[in-house]
């Protein structure tokens, strides 16, 4: 179960820092 | 104790997301390159948050203790692997975004014109999927886990080194000095973790050396190392934890093997025992360790300790697993305590029960209940037999089931179906703890 919660959080990172490229990029690319 | 681990593992998940992300909008300070298209910073965002993931993975396998406490060797162990999954598909998908926007930088001419820092890029790339091709497939490829472990290092600081080369080479995001300053920073941070596991801790160890003063023979093919500490006092331990366990060789050498202790953590010498069984890889040569031996321990580490004395302890272990709960039952044993427990045991047969004859002794100074599982049980057997499901469970624990706390140690199998039957009796996942002897 705690290596299930390991998964979600692994998951869970990788939407963030996903996110966040999304987010840097469009700053970058609208100036 | 259980709010507090809580409360630091969200705080240690908040400064991993900021050592992934900070260095990336950093780039957003100071001076800035010409804007571009959407799609290449995206890339190159990918890029930058992959490589700090990469670079953050030497820290989780760095083994500090603070970091690691609230969620056991294990899960980290676990996270480490998967986490490299998304690490990798970031890195690998900044090139390939990059070819689609522009596809005349496959061209031959462009590639072979191409700046030393591209070359880096594909060293980096190239080296980051033969990491994950050699740690998937480690088995099917038939490499020699200590062979791979050293290729694992090797090709780890060959990607992340690259890959820093490369983004400093480019120089587009980090003109500004003070931004190359913190990412070639960040790297030798990233390395110096990996220093600090591979030489800083081994010299410690190197002053702080055990002997071994007896080799046991137990049931089930195990033998028990009882090692005493030579010149210094040896370190404290919570029954159930582990160390990694150093026989042949130097601490400096790349692969030790995590054990846990089998001995009471109330013994006042300083006397470690690990108890491991004969598994036909490195721990078939274990009964040959001879007595007089230096060996060296780095421990204690993991969350895989005795919880609330009110609660009755359900310790269900299978095979070898059996270890970290003969040092919470020892421990009891050592410290007079009368909290009830039940040892739900599952073996192979009637002679291969580790430990069988000390725990039936242990029994008349415990409020404890041993109860044997067995897979091939002998002829007349009237006890369990098969594997321990929730109906073994339900079987032998008073209800309410939520009341108690769990330890669960053994085979992955075993762990997944009990982990499953304790959610099916509602047992709230606070209540139960886990530790997986083959997480490495």
């Amino acid at each position: 179960m705690r290596r299930l919660f390991a998964d979600r959080l692994v998951l869970a990172t990788g939407v963030i820092v996903i996110l966040m490229s999304i987010v840097f990029a469009l700053s970058r690319a609208l100036g | 104790m259980q709010l507090l681990y809580s409360l630091r593992g969200a705080v240690w998940i908040l400064v991993y997301l900021l050592f992934i992300l900070a260095p990336l909008f950093a780039l957003l300070a100071g001076s800035h390159p010409p804007t571009r298209d959407f799609w290449t910073e995206f890339s190159v965002a990918l890029g930058y948050s992959g490589l700090a993931m990469m670079g953050l993975q030497f820290g989780l396998t760095a083994r500090f203790r603070y970091v690691t406490e609230p969620w056991g060797e294990d899960v980290i162990y676990h996270f480490h692997r998967q986490i490299s999954l998304v690490a990798v598909g970031l890195v690998v998908t900044h090139p390939i975004i990059l070819v689609a926007v522009k596809p005349e930088l496959l061209a031959l001419s462009n590639m072979l014109e191409a700046p030393l820092s591209a070359h880096f890029a594909l060293v980096s790339i190239f080296s980051v999927i033969a990491l994950v091709v050699t740690a998937l497939w480690r088995a099917a490829l038939k490499i020699k886990y200590e062979t791979w472990h050293l290729i694992h290092i090797v090709l780890a600081v060959v990607a992340v080194t690259a890959g820093v080369v490369h983004m400093v080479g480019s120089g587009f995001y980090l003109v500004d000095p003070w931004k190359r300053a913190l990412w070639v920073g960040l790297t030798v941070f990233w390395i110096g973790l990996l220093l600090y596991v591979r030489i800083v801790k081994p010299l410690f160890m190197l002053r702080r050396p055990y002997r071994i003063t007896e080799v046991r023979k137990e049931r089930g093919d195990t033998s028990t190392l009882v090692m005493q500490p030579e010149g210094h006092p040896g370190f404290r331990f919570r029954p159930g934890q582990f160390g990694w366990l150093t026989v042949w060789g130097s601490p400096f050498k790349i692969t030790g093997h995590p054990f846990s202790f089998s001995s009471s953590a109330a013994v006042a010498d300083g006397r470690i025992e690990m108890s491991i069984r004969n598994l036909g890889d490195f721990t078939s040569e274990i009964h040959e360790v001879p007595v007089g031996r230096r060996v060296y321990l780095d421990g204690p580490y993991g969350a895989f300790t005795i919880g609330n004395p009110a609660d009755m302890h359900v310790l269900i272990a299978g095979g070898v697993g059996v270890t970290p709960m003969m040092s919470m039952i020892r421990t009891f044993a050592d410290r007079g305590e009368k909290r009830p427990v039940i040892l739900l045991y599952g073996s192979k047969d009637w002679d291969s029960i580790t430990f069988r004859e000390e725990l039936e002794a242990l029994k008349e100074r415990l409020n404890l209940t041993v109860v044997h599982i067995l897979a091939n049980p002998p002829a007349g057997w009237t006890g369990e037999q098969g594997f321990i499901d929730a109906e073994v469970l339900k079987r032998h624990l008073p209800p309410p089931f939520a009341d108690h706390e769990y330890f669960i140690c053994g085979p992955g199998v075993m762990m997944d179906a009990i982990e499953k039957a304790l959610g099916e009796m509602n047992v709230p996942m606070s209540k139960y703890h886990s530790e997986r002897y083959s997480f490495v």
